[in-house]
């Protein structure tokens, strides 16, 4: 950033480079700034995410938040050039005074605004900080399901019985298969092409299924099918669990414990 | 929220609206402000889903303001109804508003009016998220 030469009483024209910080997020400050020309984006820093706000451009007054708090709280956002910027920064000295006589009514209403704006973008964090959650979750238990399923598949040889829990096809017909691989996040169904023609067997569906291993505990999954094709005489699945209780996992954890 | 008492000498008249009546339908023009004096409305905007609920303003709440402050007549940014039972609203004096904002200089009113183009946007910022989360 390269300060200009040119002053006029308060108010100070500024340069800024692509990338430049402008303002930072709770930094005290009281300074108004108005885009004379370039772009700028305001973001917010919450949990170590940078929440975009707005992309302000030529004739946009920025940092205006701090100037109705009068300085007493720190800067709500950032403000960060995107392209090389000049912007006016004034400090609100005189502004101030001129606000302090002006009509009560105007002053509450610029308060009730900056509290709307305030409440609402808090609410906007919230949203984008949990869809990141969510997406890093979703990650996780996808590179979780991958290794499990790398680490833990067992081949085995189970008959078991299955029937329909998906509510809108169900049916109450209880189908027999034979689960020939089983890890703790899914397993492997080979089942009588037949079967099709009782109930359906579509991505998506789902299934409780019923086995007893071969240390005679018994099995109950809740599955839903992620996977059919079709071999010479029977149709192979992929399911996976859609929940596992605690008691169904140390069974099965145990079962899958290496010989 | 109380009513701030230097509201009430703006209050140029009373209106009573039965539930669910629209007050401000959002993208009309109009800069009338009302104020909340008994009851309970609510703030709407329009999603590709239909309308969501974005905010619920009880007594001494003012809104309309958006509008108003940005001047130059701004739409509605949102649709206001009037929420379960009946709400008592007093609106504000307009001609009186416009005159104490007109003696603003015109950087007050600038900055003003730029902390209402961020209440809109930001409006519209959260439908959009809320659409998109669910």
């Amino acid at each position: 950033m390269t300060d200009g030469k040119e002053r006029i009483s308060t108010t100070y024209h500024l340069r800024y480079k692509k990338g430049d910080q402008i303002f930072k997020q709770n930094d005290f400050g009281i300074s108004i700034y108005k885009i004379v020309s370039g772009k700028v984006l305001i973001f917010r820093e919450c949990e170590d995410v940078d929440v975009p706000i707005a992309i302000l451009g030529k004739g946009s007054i920025i940092g205006e938040m701090i100037f109705f708090l009068k300085a007493t709280e720190v800067r709500s956002a950032s403000a960060r050039a995107l392209e090389d910027s000049e912007i006016e920064a004034s400090h609100p000295m005189e502004l101030l005074k001129e606000y302090e006589v002006s009509a009560p009514i105007l002053k509450l209403m610029a308060r009730q605004a900056l509290n709307r704006l305030t409440r609402m973008n808090r609410f906007i964090d919230r949203l984008i900080v949990d869809e990141q959650a969510k997406a890093e979750n979703f990650k996780r238990n996808l590179s979780l399901w991958k290794s499990n399923r790398r680490f833990y598949r067992k081949k085995v040889e189970l008959e078991c019985t299955y029937t329909s829990k998906t509510r809108l096809t169900g049916s109450n017909a209880t189908l027999k298969g034979k689960i020939i691989n089983i890890s703790m996040t899914g397993l492997g169904l080979d089942i009588d092409p037949r079967n099709e023609s009782v109930i359906p067997h579509e991505i998506g569906e789902v299934f409780q299924l019923e086995t007893v291993l071969p240390n005679a505990k018994e099995l109950k999954l809740i599955c839903a099918l992620v996977r059919a094709s079709k071999g010479r005489g029977y149709i192979s699945l992929g399911m996976t669990y859609l929940e596992l209780s605690d008691e169904t996992r140390k069974i099965l954890g145990f079962f899958l414990l290496p010989a | 929220m109380p009513i701030d008492p230097v509201v009430y000498e703006y209050i140029s008249s009373e209106v009573e609206c039965p539930a669910n009546q629209v007050i401000i339908e959002e993208g009309s023009k109009g800069d009338w402000v009302y104020l909340v004096l008994e009851g309970q409305v609510k703030v709407k905007k329009r999603t590709p889903k239909g309308l969501i609920v974005i905010d619920t303003l009880s007594e001494g709440d003012i809104f309309g303001e958006i509008a108003f402050l940005e001047g130059e007549y701004a739409d509605r940014s949102a649709t206001v109804m009037a929420a379960e039972g009946s709400v008592r609203l007093g609106i504000l004096d307009k001609e009186l508003l416009i005159k104490h904002y007109s003696v603003m200089s015109p950087t007050l009113r600038a900055i003003i009016k730029s902390l209402a183009i961020k209440v809109r946007e930001t409006t519209t910022r959260i439908c959009a998220a809320l659409v998109a989360a669910n």
